[in-house]
């Protein structure tokens, strides 16, 4: 068996591409962690990438720009990255986080509904879209939602059903306006999914209006 | 588009360059790179100042990264499109910081090839140099409008205005283009 769900062609290239945002190129790279099919499929556009850049115009570069890059040829290298900050998630904390997650910064986990938890990732800056963590209790039938704008899913750890099909590790769910959403959590496990959110949650039915201002998504 | 001859070349000297520290093959590269990175950063909305400074900053990484480079599984130039790509993504989150020196890791976003999820099912790892076949495949116009659409960020009507084809060409010709990469991709597994 392998990964049923997957995102689309079109944002997998704008991920290759390099401009999805912030978000949602998490989301897609915590796909991509699970699907070597996507992961080819990224790669070839990356060449297709390489076939770009190699036939763009030129641009003049300065005078004395090789001269300057050919000086710090020798220079010692201090890679400074993220992984030089202490990671805030255990590693058995969240099974099934990929590694580049975890030099992220993570709130702590705030109960919003019965047997559902939010934990949210803290981006280095404001994105328009917003990334967390969702934790629901086996067999939690979630609210049936839809959105204002785009919402990436992954599947981190146990599994969901919505709407016929069955979503386990590395899966993707892609929701948007269209799409009314009202999955329901496997018996037996917790589920943890990976979620980046663009606009704003819209809970359908009395109950999600009443819980509406609340839990505020 | 470059024929696979320029490619082998520029594999060539990013290869000289890891083996021996090879200062002409690196210049070489530099003069025929580094002015495209620059156009590339140009096209994506960097000042010229700062298009100056990351196509340096790539070429500096192209010359540090070189023993990375694996030429059985990614193009010369597609290699370096990763890394050119990987500073702009660096840097445009650098600019929304306000300038906050904040470390940041965009490669470690692509280095994708960690161990898999606890799932068994997961399909192990495939060989990928069939990407780069997969490329040479695209017809001229399948590489164009993948070229506006994911790379330049058109929209598909302004596609058609450039192109002086039909809205519905633009659209059918991507979904082949990407069609035709997925199978390409298949077979070749």
């Amino acid at each position: 068996m392998s990964i049923e769900h997957h995102p689309t062609d079109p944002m997998l290239a704008a991920f290759a591409a390099g401009t999805l945002d912030h978000g949602q190129h998490i989301a897609v790279a915590t796909h991509l962690v699970a699907c070597s099919q996507c992961r080819a499929f990224t790669r070839s556009i990356e060449q297709v990438g390489g076939a770009v850049l190699a036939g763009l115009p030129p641009a003049a570069m300065s005078d004395n720009a090789l001269a300057n890059v050919e000086a710090q040829l020798n220079k010692p290298v201090r890679l400074a990255s993220m992984a030089d900050t202490a990671p805030t998630v255990a590693e058995n904390e969240v099974p099934g986080l990929p590694n580049f997650l975890r030099r992220y910064r993570f709130g702590s986990w705030k109960r919003i509904a019965p047997s559902v938890h939010l934990r949210p990732i803290v981006l280095p800056y404001a994105s328009g879209t917003r990334v967390f963590l969702l934790k629901s209790g086996p067999g939690t039938k979630m609210l049936e939602h839809t959105h204002t704008g785009i919402e990436m899913t992954c599947v981190l750890s146990g599994a969901f059903s919505q709407d016929g099909g069955h979503y386990r590790p590395g899966d993707f769910d892609l929701g948007d306006e269209t799409v009314d959403h009202q999955p329901v959590v496997d018996p037996g496990q917790d589920c943890i999914c990976l979620v980046a959110m663009q606009g704003e949650l819209r809970l359908n039915g009395l109950i999600g209006r009443i819980l509406q201002p609340f839990i505020r998504l | 588009m470059e024929g696979n001859s320029d490619d082998e070349r520029w594999s060539g000297m990013i290869s000289a360059v890891a083996e021996r520290k090879d200062r002409a093959a690196f210049a070489a590269l530099f003069e025929y790179f580094a002015p495209r990175i620059k156009s590339f950063m140009r096209r994506s909305g960097a000042s010229e100042a700062s298009a100056e400074e990351l196509a340096q900053e790539t070429m500096l990484a192209v010359w540090r990264k070189a023993t990375l480079f694996d030429p059985q599984s990614a193009g010369a130039a597609g290699w370096i499109f990763t890394i050119a790509r990987n500073l702009r993504i660096d840097y445009y989150r650098r600019e929304h910081r306000g300038g906050m020196i904040e470390a940041s890791d965009v490669e470690v976003e692509f280095q994708i090839d960690e161990s898999p999820l606890p799932d068994s099912r997961l399909v192990s790892a495939q060989n990928e140099d069939r990407t780069r076949s997969a490329l040479s495949k695209l017809s001229e116009d399948q590489m164009r409008v993948v070229e506006l659409s994911f790379f330049e960020e058109k929209a598909h009507a302004e596609i058609a205005q450039i192109l002086g084809i039909p809205l519905g060409t633009v659209k059918s010709r991507l979904r082949l283009a990407m069609t035709r990469l997925r199978n390409l991709l298949s077979e070749l597994s």
